[in-house]
């Protein structure tokens, strides 16, 4: 069974996601990268992003993650951008009920995608 | 093609689409270009429109709105598969074609806004609060909410006149039988009755009031029975407009409360303040509670994300982007 299911699922990462991107949007180390965007939108993307991790129903390409943060290149996105996000992401799965091993295994599934996003 | 192939009709093509494949995957055989991204229904990138029935498998998980318009998700839906729907239409990528309507009435409600009654003589199936593209003779189009109810009979825009604007200027000059053509229906900001006892919570600024008096009257008319708050602001108490008839609606229906918010200048009337901090604080708890959101992207935006991170769940916020980012396969 996927972390996805044992967290409950597609319901349970509805509200989960919500909690995720309102992390992001408070935390003033990466709040300004989002002040532009359609939030419904990247609701969207973020869901299926956290669906991905957790080994639920989401393909992923590299690719798509690369173009789609292109742009945030010359907004001097990096490393401790990465891991604000990761951490996040950690914190809003343990409130989800993930251990902390949950955790690790979903910040190394994580970390695969860290050169897509920084285009290296 | 086989007995249980299913066919998609897109734009004048019929497509065929066998068992086990997806509407997307078989519009991607056929060479069309479709945006898709997790192909597993979570990204909703792929998002397309059905003229008819769609496949309802391959609506979960989107809003009300979206699902009640026959969109769905092509990676999700497998016509062909049991319980097999053996045609799928998808809607006219060019959109609806335009209609003539003829201009009924012109009221100037407010220094600068004026309140335009149309009748169309083509049927135009539309919800209130959703909007329509009004066409300028010179190939300009402008998008303006509709205030009305179907049964009203005709349709209700209220029309800001903006400094120089082509579209705005000219139709605040046109006179009772002058005819114009318009778009539409499109966006998806109206009510649905799937939660009849929520709290619903319109805000708007300017001419974002006429979406928000469109959605308020249809839940009312559908029996909506939580509480309504409307809360309407401007810069100053002359530019908010309809108070009398909003109050008059007030009267009739006391679960509508109406709120009116300036920025400055204001009386015993009016709540002086930024829209947002003024409607997060009559709006309260936001437990079991819908907003509409409309006006200028600029104001849009920072309700949204007021409400999101005041608790609001990102499903419960309704907004059309002032100039829409129109789903896929949506009329363009």
């Amino acid at each position: 069974m996927s972390l996805y299911e044992r967290l409950g699922g597609e319901p349970a990462f509805t509200a989960a996601v919500d909690e995720f991107y309102r992390r992001m949007l408070l935390d003033e180390r990466v709040a300004h990268f989002f002040a532009d965007v359609d939030m419904q939108g990247q609701i969207a993307k973020q869901k299926a992003f956290l669906t991905f991790v957790t080994g639920g129903p989401a393909e992923y390409t590299g690719e798509d993650m690369r173009t789609a943060h292109a742009h945030l290149k010359s907004r001097g996105i990096d490393d401790e951008h990465v891991d604000v996000v990761i951490e996040h992401l950690g914190a809003t799965l343990i409130g989800l009920g993930a251990s902390q091993d949950d955790v690790a295994e979903v910040a190394q599934l994580a970390e695969s995608v860290r050169a897509d996003v920084l285009g290296r | 093609m086989s007995a249980q192939d299913a066919i998609i009709e897109v734009d004048g093509r019929r497509i065929e689409c066998p068992p086990g494949a997806t509407v997307l995957s078989a519009l991607e055989q056929a060479g069309l270009d479709v945006p898709s991204g997790c192909r597993a229904g979570t990204c909703k990138k792929c998002m397309v429109q059905a003229d008819g029935p769609a496949p309802a498998a391959a609506q979960r998980g989107l809003r009300a709105q979206l699902a009640d318009q026959g969109f769905f998700l092509a990676c999700q839906a497998c016509p062909a598969d049991p319980p097999a729907q053996a045609t799928v239409r998808l809607r006219d990528p060019r959109g609806p074609a335009p209609v003539s309507a003829h201009v009924n009435g012109i009221d100037a409600v407010a220094p600068d806004v004026a309140r335009i009654f149309l009748t169309v003589e083509a049927e135009l199936p539309y919800r209130p609060g959703q909007y329509v593209d009004v066409l300028h003779p010179s190939g300009a189009t402008r998008s303006y909410s509709l205030a009305s109810l179907p049964e009203d009979g005709r349709l209700e825009m209220h029309v800001r006149r903006v400094p120089n604007g082509q579209v705005s200027g000219w139709l605040h000059g046109l006179d009772p039988g002058d005819e114009l053509r318009l778009r539409g229906p499109f966006g998806l900001c109206y009510y649905v009755d799937d939660a009849p006892a929520q709290r619903l919570l319109l805000i708007g600024a300017g001419t974002g009031l006429a979406p928000l008096v469109g959605i308020a009257r249809s839940a009312l008319a559908c029996g909506h029975t939580g509480p309504i708050d409307l809360v309407h602001g401007g810069l100053t108490p002359e530019r908010l407009y309809l108070r009398d008839e909003l109050g008059a609606l007030a009267e009739q229906h006391p679960s509508l409360r109406v709120h009116h918010c300036v920025l400055r200048d204001a009386t015993e009337r009016e709540h002086q303040g930024a829209l947002d901090e003024v409607a997060l604080r009559v709006a309260g708890p936001l437990a079991e509670t819908r907003a509409y959101l409309c006006g200028d992207d600029a104001i849009v935006r920072t309700l949204q994300r007021g409400l999101f991170l005041a608790g609001l769940p990102s499903g419960e916020i309704h907004a059309d982007p002032f100039e829409p980012a129109r789903p896929a396969g949506a009329p363009g």
